[in-house]
């Protein structure tokens, strides 16, 4: 596995995105998110800190996370965003919808 | 890693085990003591191969063999039999039926795994065939049969399409108000599944725009129809896209915009390159997102550009993406060539370590002469 999961409450999980989300991962990635929301997650922070590559299909699986969890107030947030990931997040105007911390910590103070 | 699902059909528990074992390093094994179990297993799960004995209880190898060519899904299942040396006499009756080949027990695992291994790639080919040629008459579909063609205008247009390419697509449509509609997006995903939401999606934009223009021109407007759409249709759930509309008016020299995360248009003058600076989010996300229409007006000499990501993603420098700054660079050097687009491309590529694009490419030019 590419990702590693870490529960940081119930209902908040930390994933490590890795080097790469791509289409040659993207459905690991939503396996992977899949078993936590089953799970009952409904927070997800997910740190881009390694994260070299993130194409249209890596954020159109982060896209399926979203919209699965925000029926149930649940959020996504972006921690440590590396600078190729920066460039996608700002293309597609998406930080209007996942909200953005420095660090993991601080992603799991503005969830807590 | 295990891609491939391997059926292994075997009464005997000692070979079966043995082959289990050996196939699981490599495959997907799942073993039936019969024929009947096979075919049980096969309900459940449709294997990429099966590796059967000949003598079995209940349902012996030829009945299951007979059984899987009368079904049109199971008939192009690659299939071995493992016989028995006693068994050759039956063997040779077996030949008729078409099987994709034989191993006589005892036999060697080697063999048997270098024969599984080419059976699986041979499939592999064909799939990847298909796959591809698929894939090129969506992409042929997506094309524009033609352009614009309007006077003191001249339109250029490229499309490239990869194996491993997404769902770019590209639409005109003249609107009775004398005005042009111009579509660029990009479906997110790859290969064969992003090319045909791309198709469906056009499909639907395509009727959407027809029904909307009756009532306005906003693209602005037509976006945030075709966002509610992407969240509430079910076909198209799940279906992301990046989205840029332009209402061209070329009695007035005007391009409305608006730009749903898509990479921003490029207006080029003989004074250099800019972006069209606003975009909105990207559809299918978010309901309630909100898009705005922007007006630019082209002067004499002007051109606007718009394309795909495969041209911004492209590598420069082994490590780097060319990127909206090395766009810009390159296109303001294009204002005065012949054919934009391809000085465009060639620049692009000589920037970069490789003699072609990995990702689709496509790339929209229209510019004002007089």
């Amino acid at each position: 596995m590419s990702f590693t999961v870490e529960s940081l409450s119930p209902q908040t999980v930390v994933i490590r995105m890795g080097e790469a989300l791509d289409f040659r991962n993207a459905d690991e990635f939503k396996s992977t998110f899949q078993s936590e929301i089953d799970d009952g997650s409904v927070n997800f922070i997910l740190d881009f800190s390694d994260t070299a590559v993130l194409d249209s299909t890596g954020l159109g699986s982060i896209f399926s996370l979203y919209r699965q969890i925000s029926p149930d107030d649940g959020q996504v947030a972006f921690a440590d965003v590396s600078r190729p990931v920066q460039v996608v997040v700002q293309l597609t105007r998406t930080y209007k919808v996942f909200r953005q911390f420095p660090t993991v910590d601080a992603a799991h103070d503005a969830l807590a | 890693m295990a891609e491939h699902a391997i059926l292994i059909v075997e009464d005997d528990s000692t070979v079966r085990e043995l082959l289990k074992y050996r196939l699981n390093k490599k495959y997907d094994v799942a073993t039936a003591a019969n024929g009947e179990e096979a075919l049980e297993q096969i309900e459940r799960k449709t294997p990429h191969l099966i590796i059967s004995d000949i003598m079995m209880p209940k349902m012996d190898g030829f009945a299951l063999q007979s059984k899987l060519q009368d079904d049109k899904n199971t008939r192009v299942i690659p299939f071995i039999f493992l016989t028995a040396r006693a068994d050759e006499p039956t063997r040779r009756q077996g030949a008729r039926t078409g099987v994709d080949d034989y191993i006589t027990k005892p036999f060697d695992m080697e063999q048997l795994l270098t024969r599984i291994e080419r059976l699986l790639e041979r499939m592999q080919v064909f799939q990847t065939q298909l796959d591809a040629e698929i894939g090129r008459d969506f992409s042929n579909r997506l094309l524009p049969k033609s352009l614009p063609e309007v006077d003191g205008y001249e339109i250029f247009f490229h499309s490239e399409a990869r194996e491993q390419g997404g769902g770019d697509l590209f639409d005109w449509t003249k609107a009775d108000d004398g005005s042009y509609f111009i579509t660029i997006g990009d479906v997110m995903g790859k290969g064969i599944r992003a090319k045909f939401y791309a198709f469906s999606f056009l499909s639907y934009v395509r009727a959407t725009l027809h029904t909307l223009l009756q009532e306005s021109t906003s693209p602005a407007g037509i976006l945030a129809r075709i966002n509610e759409m992407l969240l509430t249709d079910e076909v198209l759930e799940e279906t992301f896209a990046s989205f840029l509309l332009f209402n061209w008016d070329p009695s007035t020299h005007t391009v409305t915009y608006a730009n749903a995360g898509h990479c921003r248009p490029v207006i080029i003058t003989p004074d250099g390159a800019s972006v069209a600076e606003h975009s909105d989010l990207i559809l299918g996300l978010e309901g309630n997102a909100s898009f705005k229409d922007e007006t630019i007006h082209l002067d004499p000499g002007t051109a606007l550009m718009a394309y795909t990501d495969g041209l911004l993603e492209h590598p420069v420098n082994g490590h780097d993406v060319l990127g909206e700054a090395g766009i810009l660079d390159i296109a303001a050097q294009t204002l005065d060539a012949d054919k934009p687009i391809d000085a465009l491309l060639n620049e692009a590529l000589s920037r970069g370590n490789d003699d072609s694009f990995h990702d689709d490419v496509l790339v929209y030019w229209m510019q004002r002469n007089t």
